[in-house]
């Protein structure tokens, strides 16, 4: 078990955070997803066949079935939590905020919000992280949504109060929840294929401390 | 258990802290910088994607081409009988082509005729769309071409078809394009055969509403929506879409250009229209309110 604990293990660990923003920012910025979300889309009349039926023709032929339906669940910040609750020394504040506000900045968001506000949520989590240790994964889904929940309002009141558009409330509410629907995944792989683990009672941390 | 803690760790406790309200304060000046000075971190935004965005094409290109191929796999399945309706749409369209061709001739004697310059300085680069915005709410994309390439903010970006989205943030190597779907996307423009005066505002949705629009009941579904310039980088006259009503009625647009699968966009070079900008000066004097006298003598020519 000393092996787990070693600074090298430490590092490496936090460096694979990083690496693991870089990746899903890589996926996130593919450029697969050029229109918008069909989900909540008027149906417009006439139909274009009625008033246009050649041009109508032409899309049906390049209509390629691949209408956008989905939204992806916010990775980052559930791999964050997840993290935060489970070892606090991997994500140490100053690697959150760099990832953060990195994603903010790529993903065209107002930089520095969502970042300040999702760091304030993992901290508190890594806070939380002991007496969460001890009780089930439900008390912990538990917490996870309720931040969640927590910096999307404060997100949106901010946002509202500095009179900057808030994003769209029903793909803010699908994204929301397909995050926390998400989540026991995240923590499946978290837990089983990237080896971050609880530490149990009396396990020793990087300081060499009794936790 | 707080006996087991150590010194350096009492020590280490306060200054964690300290280092988290620093970071926050951090984060918080950037969003509030960004509120009062947009411009300025729009530009560092654009910088740091040039930076990072284009080391990750190596690996992007292949990605985006392998789930594309599978995404194709759906459609190949239509492929014969699309191919049977091709064929015999094709014939018909062979009569159609001749009737087209006589009508080109017929419309270059008579442009030839009329001597008409058709804005010679609106040429156009080609560029790739290299990533997407990344995000359900926003909708951009980023081009492989930047100031580098003379790249100016406020230029019109087409696909084959139609409008696409203008320049909004021009890195060294990467150019971001705001499509006409995104929010914040406002384009005016001018609907025929009406003539009627509109601004086309992007709420990301597939069909943009028709906002300010003078007087609705001049404007019927079917009408084509195009571009009237303004700024004087913007040109006029690009196609946009044309007309159609959602189902609490209000006016969108339907969009000419293929958003599903953006690959290759034009940007439209524009060094603007010009401009009356004395007004009359030319003509009148304008203290006595006469004819101006002309810069030289006709007599002595």
């Amino acid at each position: 078990m000393m092996d787990e604990l070693s600074p090298l293990r430490l590092w490496l660990m936090r460096a694979a955070f990083l690496a693991l923003t870089v990746v899903l920012l890589f996926f996130h910025l593919l450029p697969l997803d050029t229109q918008p979300i069909a989900l909540f889309a008027p149906e417009l009349s006439p139909p274009l066949a009625t008033i246009d039926p050649a041009e109508a023709r032409l899309r049906a032929l390049l209509d390629q079935g691949s209408d956008r339906i989905w939204i992806a669940p916010d990775l980052l910040i559930a791999f964050a939590l997840a993290w935060s609750v489970r070892r606090p020394d991997y994500v140490p504040a100053l690697l959150l905020a760099v990832a953060f506000l990195l994603t903010d900045l790529l993903l065209q968001r107002p930089p520095g919000l969502w970042a300040l506000l999702a760091l304030l949520a993992c901290e508190n989590m890594k806070t939380r992280g002991r007496t969460l240790r001890d009780s089930t994964f439900g008390a912990e889904w538990l917490a996870v949504s309720v931040w969640l929940i927590a910096i999307l309002m404060l997100n949106r009141i901010v946002l509202s109060l500095l009179l900057v558009p808030p994003p769209q409330w029903s793909l803010s509410l699908f994204e929301l929840a397909v995050t926390i629907l998400t989540y026991p995944a995240v923590v499946f792989v978290t837990h089983a294929l990237m080896g971050v683990r609880k530490s149990a009672p009396g396990d020793l941390d990087s300081m060499g401390n009794r936790s | 258990m707080a006996i087991d803690r150590s010194s350096s760790n009492d020590f280490g406790r306060p200054l964690r802290r300290l280092l988290l309200a620093v970071i926050v304060l951090v984060l918080a000046g950037i969003f509030l910088l960004w509120r009062i000075d947009s411009p300025r971190v729009e530009r560092f935004r654009a910088q740091i994607t040039d930076r990072i965005v284009p080391n990750l094409d190596w690996a992007m290109t292949p990605v985006t081409g392998t789930v594309n191929l599978f995404r194709d796999f759906q459609s190949y399945q239509r492929l014969t009988v699309q191919n049977q309706e091709l064929r015999s749409e094709l014939r018909k369209m062979q009569t159609w082509k001749e009737a087209a061709l006589q009508l080109e001739q017929e419309n270059a004697r008579l442009l030839d005729l009329n001597k008409v310059r058709l804005d010679p300085r609106l040429t156009h680069i080609t560029g790739v769309v290299q990533a997407d915005s990344g995000s359900p709410f926003r909708q951009s994309v980023l081009l492989n071409v930047g100031a580098r390439d003379g790249i100016v903010d406020g230029w019109a970006t087409v696909d084959g078809i139609g409008l696409v989205g203008r320049i909004s943030g021009v890195g060294e190597n990467t150019a971001r394009v705001i499509l006409v779907t995104d929010t914040s996307s406002r384009i005016p423009a001018v609907i025929q055969p009406s003539g009627q005066r509109a601004i086309i505002a992007g709420d990301n949705s597939a069909a943009p509403p028709i906002d300010f629009l003078e007087n609705p009941d001049l404007v019927r579904p079917g009408d084509r929506v195009s571009s009237s310039g303004d700024g004087g980088v913007f040109p006029a006259g690009i196609l946009i879409g044309q007309v159609a009503a959602d189902p609490g009625g209000r006016l969108r647009v339907r969009l000419a250009a293929d958003f599903e699968r953006l690959e290759f966009l034009r940007v439209l070079r524009h060094h603007g229209s010009e401009k009356v900008n004395e007004d009359a000066a030319v003509v009148r004097d304008d203290a006595t309110g006469m004819i101006a006298p002309l810069p030289f003598d006709p007599a002595t020519e």
